[in-house]
């Protein structure tokens, strides 16, 4: 009977769990769905992750090439970002060019990079005006049930820091690169942003990590990103309701309570890939 | 690409490190030509999807989710002679529409995602094959879509691809005649010509002719034969077929095993 009730009128029925400040699914109004990420399980990229957000499942892999430094920074390197969103994920998406979702949560993703100078991109170089590393980063979302973006921000985060480049020196002879695919290292992972998602119901609520039903009810979404100085580096609010600033202040301090989250699986994470 | 503006820019052009790389490459060893790695397969593990199916061989990984069945795109086709057992006309049967991509960091050198000619000619053969299996006269003016995705590419991904394929459809509830279960072949070049069952990446790299069979294992019929590469003599090519059934047969268990369990995940849960 509540399953008929929730196809006739959706939002009522949400309305009701709502007013008891819970959700359908058994969670708080603040709760996030169990987060799990894996690392490294893609051999041809040359970093890799697969995070789980609940039923959202998202893959990144970073694949690195040489590229010419762009002529206007000629001592940065490149990172490329590209968020896939295709007919497997969900039946909302057709397969061909990116439509309008992917293309917001490439730009998203584009934006925090930035923003945030996750990396530093003069690590990239590797001789200024020639020659730089270009990271492209293909996010794929595997199963798409709401939250893309707090997902992939994650999942590019623990990628990145799964990336291993191998070692380069510049022949001065011939003027070319040698590269030593042995002596592979790290990146300089300057910051670690985290992406908090709030959906707002009837202008008023405001419930954390929306699944795609609770995305298709809200009047409005925001997400937040924070580091771990508790800096905001960019915040997406794409129209929707407005919300007061009190209300806005709130959403800061959970997502800086979700960076902690975050912040302790990701170590948990590595520290246990630690003896290879 | 210069002229996409849907995507974030990157360089105009960019080179994989390998191509600097000093040392040799290396070479595959040598190891018995009717080995199959062993294979992990998962249905029914992503929830949007109507059917799913996951499949790991080796180093190669695909993914592959089914949905629909969905109104037909196109337009209304005529009617005819009825098909037996209550099946639509010919001209009214459904479509099944399939789609092959490879991630962009699934080989050693990145592939920008419009994928090209190979993937179009890799789908086609998904559907060539998977026709024989499905029953499409039962959805009549509908079309199924299944969607393939190789994460990794560890060899036999057309292979690897049709398996999981196959048991999402069978994981989605579509009416089927029998599953179809894929094997990848190859031949190594001129000195050792015999043929190699479930090639590795390396392996296929060096050969000199690849061959992909289809089988249905019950009704024991061959859905869908896919080969390129060096001519030779007839028997080598019967001798790789028989050797590529045999692979399929010998896969068939462990497909059942993993519908039986994805059916009892989904009777657990479905109560709720």
């Amino acid at each position: 009977m509540a399953a008929g009730f929730k196809t006739v009128e959706p939002l009522e029925y949400y309305r009701r769990f709502l007013k008891e400040n819970c959700r359908p699914d058994g969670r708080e109004l603040g709760e996030f769905r169990t987060t799990t990420v894996n690392v490294g399980s893609i051999g041809t990229a040359d970093g890799s992750s697969l995070v789980k957000l609940g039923n959202t499942t998202v893959i990144c892999g970073i694949k690195a090439e040489f590229g010419a430094p762009p002529t206007d920074a000629p001592d940065k390197g490149y990172v490329v970002p590209n968020v896939d969103l295709s007919p497997l994920c969900s039946w909302r998406f057709r397969s061909g060019p990116p439509g309008e979702e992917a293309q917001v949560a490439s730009q998203f993703i584009a934006d925090v990079i930035e923003n945030s100078q996750i990396i530093n991109k003069e690590d990239l170089c590797i001789s200024s005006g020639k020659l730089a590393w270009v990271l492209y980063c293909d996010l794929i979302c595997l199963n798409h049930d709401g939250n893309i973006l707090d997902a992939c921000t994650f999942a590019l985060l623990a990628a990145l820091k799964n990336v291993q480049l191998p070692e380069v020196t510049i022949n001065e002879e011939t003027a070319l690169a040698e590269v030593n695919l042995k002596k592979k290292s790290y990146l300089n992972i300057r910051t670690h942003p985290v992406a908090t998602s709030f959906a707002v119901f009837d202008d008023t609520l405001l419930i954390v990590d929306p699944t795609e039903e609770e995305e298709h009810l809200a009047t409005g979404t925001l997400t937040v990103v924070m580091d771990e100085e508790g800096r905001l580096c960019c915040l997406h609010k794409p129209g929707g309701s407005g919300l007061t600033g009190s209300k806005l202040q709130d959403c800061m301090s959970r997502a800086v309570t979700r960076h902690r989250e975050v912040k302790q699986l990701m170590d948990e994470v590595f520290k246990s890939m630690k003896p290879k | 690409m210069p002229g996409d503006h849907r995507r974030i820019r990157g360089p105009e052009e960019s080179q994989p490190p390998q191509l600097y790389a000093t040392g040799e490459g290396e070479a595959p060893a040598p190891r018995d030509p009717a080995r199959l790695r062993p294979v992990y397969a998962r249905a029914g593990l992503l929830s949007q999807a109507k059917g799913s199916a996951y499949l790991e061989a080796g180093g190669t990984k695909v993914l592959c989710a089914v949905s629909g069945p969905r109104p037909a795109e196109g337009g209304e086709r005529g009617g005819g002679p009825a098909g037996a057992g209550g099946e639509a006309p010919a001209a009214l049967r459904g479509r099944l529409l399939c789609d092959f991509r490879r991630a962009p960091f699934s080989g050693r050198r990145r592939r920008a995602p419009p994928g090209g000619g190979e993937e179009r000619e890799l789908a086609l053969a998904l559907q060539e094959a998977l026709e024989p299996a499905v029953r499409l006269g039962r959805y009549p003016r509908a079309q199924l879509e299944v969607s393939a995705l190789l994460l990794e590419d560890g060899g036999s991904a057309l292979a690897a691809a049709l398996t999981a394929a196959a048991l999402a459809l069978a994981d989605a509830g579509v009416e089927m005649y029998d599953l179809v279960v894929g094997c990848g072949l190859s031949r190594a070049l001129a000195p050792a010509p015999t043929w190699l069952l479930d090639p590795t990446l390396l392996e296929e790299e060096r050969a000199a002719a690849g061959l992909t069979v289809a089988l249905m294992p019950v009704l024991n019929q061959v859905a869908g034969l896919l080969g390129s590469g060096e001519g030779g003599p007839t028997e080598s090519w019967a001798e790789a077929v028989r050797l590529g059934l045999e692979g399929c047969q010998r896969l068939y268990p462990v497909l059942q095993q993993c519908l039986v369990r994805a059916a009892r995940r989904r009777g657990a849960a479905a109560p709720l």
